[in-house]
């Protein structure tokens, strides 16, 4: 593996934990949403993380001969099992016969706690790249 | 490192055939095609730089990450280019100083 391949790693790296930022947000910013086109509260969002297949036999030979070192990316964005929480307010428009209303079963805290940390993995990629940059640079010294 | 950078294979140049005047005229192999290759290549990896900045400011979805290694890519490229150049040049003058 070149030092280049590098850093298209930690790019792929970088964009499946931006797509995580992405989703948390909409997560966070749907807390209290009651309404959605498909009907009923919005559905809290997970990302799923996958290593990057090797594309093509040349793909195929060259992570064969590199021992293997693949990038990730967001294979899907999957919703969230658990049922949507009731709280009663029989004067919420959308509230059912019970008075009952559904919102989505989403925790701000654990929201924020999963942004921080997408941010953090963000910051480690960028490290990496970095790191990946100054090598190339060092290598360059030599020449000097 | 291994031996290459990408796009610019540090293959074992063929000096005999810019030395021996018999070949000197052939097209292929030849230091100066190596050269030109380099950067050729070097110009590709800028020109993708310049495509990816464009995306980014022009909204068409294109990552400001990516922009952002593309951009790195070609200015180490280039370095590297720059470097080799310099060795070169260096070289050239140090021959051309020479007393007989």
């Amino acid at each position: 593996m070149d030092l280049f391949s590098i850093l298209d790693l930690s790019g792929h790296a970088l964009t499946a934990e931006r797509q995580r930022a992405e989703v948390v947000t909409a997560n966070l910013a749907n807390a209290e949403t009651t309404r959605t086109p498909e009907g009923g509260p919005y559905v809290r969002k997970h990302v799923l993380f996958e290593t990057d297949a090797p594309g093509g036999f040349g793909g195929a030979l060259n992570s064969a001969i590199e021992r293997n070192t693949r990038g990730v990316h967001v294979s899907a964005v999957v919703p969230d099992q658990t049922a949507p929480i009731k709280r009663y307010d029989p004067g919420h428009p959308d509230a059912d016969a019970n008075g009952f209303v559904s919102f989505p079963a989403i925790n701000p805290t654990e929201e924020m706690v999963d942004l921080m940390s997408a941010v953090r993995s963000y910051q480690l990629n960028t490290a990496a790249i970095s790191a990946t940059k100054s090598m190339i640079v060092q290598s360059l010294e030599i020449l000097r | 490192m291994s031996n290459s950078i990408q796009g610019l294979p540090l293959t074992n140049v063929d000096f005999t055939a810019a030395v021996n005047p018999t070949q000197a005229t052939e097209p292929s192999g030849g230091f100066t095609d190596l050269l030109q290759k380099a950067v050729q290549q070097v110009d590709g990896l800028q020109n993708q730089a310049q495509t990816k900045i464009t995306d980014v400011v022009k909204g068409n979805g294109g990552d400001l990450h990516s922009a952002m290694i593309a951009v790195e890519k070609a200015d180490l490229s280039f370095q590297l280019m720059l470097q080799v150049r310099n060795k070169i040049v260096a070289a050239y003058q140090e021959v051309s100083r020479m007393n007989f």
